[in-house]
């Protein structure tokens, strides 16, 4: 029996009829149409559907929809404001620190869930926040690179460095 | 991977769910973080016609010192919130540092301590730094409630003593003794989302600050079906004085407890050796805690 949940998505208020089997990936992707969120392992391994949960990047694989109701939800597509990209997002454009890019939104919402708690992190923080978040490309370092030039305030909103 | 369908609860008291829990008992799965539960759903290892959700449960997530007695954990209490628990990273340290080494900064997000016991994997974290503080867990059902101690409550991978009626409300354990310290190690390949090859955990209780080990409490896990209180590990220490020779020899015996298996990850000699190598060196980090011991301020 599907079942009437309320999310604040970036910021917009969203109202779903979900099935309980149901995981906040999957709505995200294929109800709101928010599919920079990405399908990785789809098991809590790869971190490619992190998302901001109420303060906290989970993996969003791993939570039911339901289970999400009345929470706050941020996205990928929440960073920019005013077309402008989020300073992270600038920071990984410019130092390549995105290849592929299926990995992106997801390291670059944990890498925010730590620039939040903790403006300048050390290399070692950096590593151990993103070290839920698997990347194949990049080996790492450009975007560790990328994230100590965000913290270093390398990069405003808008990205005019 | 596609969840398969079941229907789900969502009490809002711990009575509701207690009273779900009996009517359902063996037809559903409690959901806690769903870090475990939902893969094995997934996986289709476990397939609940039921699934009855803690997340509107209050009071499940509280971790409440008792007059510096001791302290709760409720069984909701996340990873992440434990790794982050300043009086835990004092008084609890194997606990607090197991729960920082648990899955992965985003599992710690979801991940309980309640389900982190229950699902009673042999490699998990947060097993033996329970077993070494002497914890206890709170079971309730509709009609009954009773404490178990960690170390009585795991029977084989994947099966405890919990009763399908039964939740597991808190995890409770009295603060160590003045001069005590206590160690987690964790060794896998990498230091994120890693099935361990060998856990360790030890609280050394000194007479004083440079005296005698009075008290001495060792658990492994991913060495055995279950996670193992190192007992005859533990009488090799007490009554002497800490020395690298006597922690080597309670190394030793340490082995002679354990039955690794040879997997992809590690053969069981090797695990053999690490179990010897790391007990020591866990040892000589919770002697390091115990000297530094400090009264609370």
């Amino acid at each position: 029996m599907k079942r009437i949940i309320q999310l604040t998505v970036n910021g917009e208020l969203a109202e779903v009829a979900v099935d309980p089997n149901r995981t906040l990936l999957q709505v995200l992707r294929e109800d709101l149409g928010l599919t920079g969120t990405k399908h990785g392992c789809g098991l809590g391994d790869c971190g490619a559907c992190t998302v901001i949960l109420d303060g906290q990047p989970v993996n969003s694989c791993l939570v039911l929809a339901v289970q999400a109701n009345g929470s706050d939800v941020l996205t990928i597509e929440g960073l920019a404001e005013n077309g402008k990209l989020h300073p992270l997002q600038q920071a990984f454009v410019e130092k390549g620190a995105i290849q592929c890019g299926f990995c992106s939104p997801g390291m670059i919402l944990s890498a925010k869930a730590l620039l939040d708690q903790n403006p300048k992190p050390t290399e070692k923080d950096i590593r151990m926040a993103l070290s839920g978040n698997l990347c194949r490309c990049t080996g790492y370092q450009k975007i560790v690179e990328a994230v100590q030039a965000a913290a270093n305030g390398e990069y405003m909103q808008g990205g005019d460095s | 991977m596609l969840l398969p369908r079941f229907e789900y609860h969502e009490p809002t008291t711990l009575e509701e769910a207690l009273k779900l829990l009996s009517e359902l008992g063996g037809n559903a799965k409690v959901l806690a973080g769903g870090t475990d539960l939902l893969v094995r759903m997934k996986q289709k290892i476990d397939r609940p016609a039921h699934v009855i959700s803690l997340a509107r449960i209050p009071g499940l997530k509280e971790v409440t010192p008792r007059n510096g007695h001791g302290i709760s954990v409720g069984a909701g209490a996340s990873a992440a919130a434990l790794s982050r628990h300043e009086l835990l990273w004092d008084r609890f340290t194997p606990l607090a540092s197991a729960s920082s080494r648990l899955g992965s900064p985003l599992i710690r997000n979801r991940a309980t301590i309640g389900g982190n016991l229950v699902n009673a994997r042999p490699a998990a974290d947060m097993p033996p730094a329970c077993m070494v503080l002497n914890a206890t867990v709170k079971l309730k059902s509709r009609s009954d409630e009773r404490d178990v101690p960690v170390a009585e409550f795991f029977r084989g991978p994947g099966e405890t003593v919990i009763e399908p009626n039964e939740l597991m409300v808190s995890v409770n354990m009295e603060t160590p003794p003045p001069w005590t310290g206590g160690a987690y190690f964790k060794l896998a390949a990498r230091k994120s989302l890693e099935i361990s090859l060998v856990n360790v955990a030890a609280l050394i209780t000194l007479k004083s600050s440079n005296g005698a080990i009075v008290d001495a409490k060792i658990a492994l896990s991913a060495v055995a079906p279950t996670p193992v209180r190192a007992y005859a590990a533990e009488q090799v220490l007490i009554g002497n004085k800490p020395s690298d020779k006597l922690f080597q020899k309670a190394g030793e015996t340490g082995v002679g407890m354990c039955s690794p298996i040879t997997d992809h990850r590690g053969t069981m000699e090797y695990r053999c050796m690490m179990i010897e190598v790391l007990t020591k060196r866990c040892l000589s980090m919770a002697l390091e805690s115990a000297r530094s011991w400090k009264p609370l301020k």
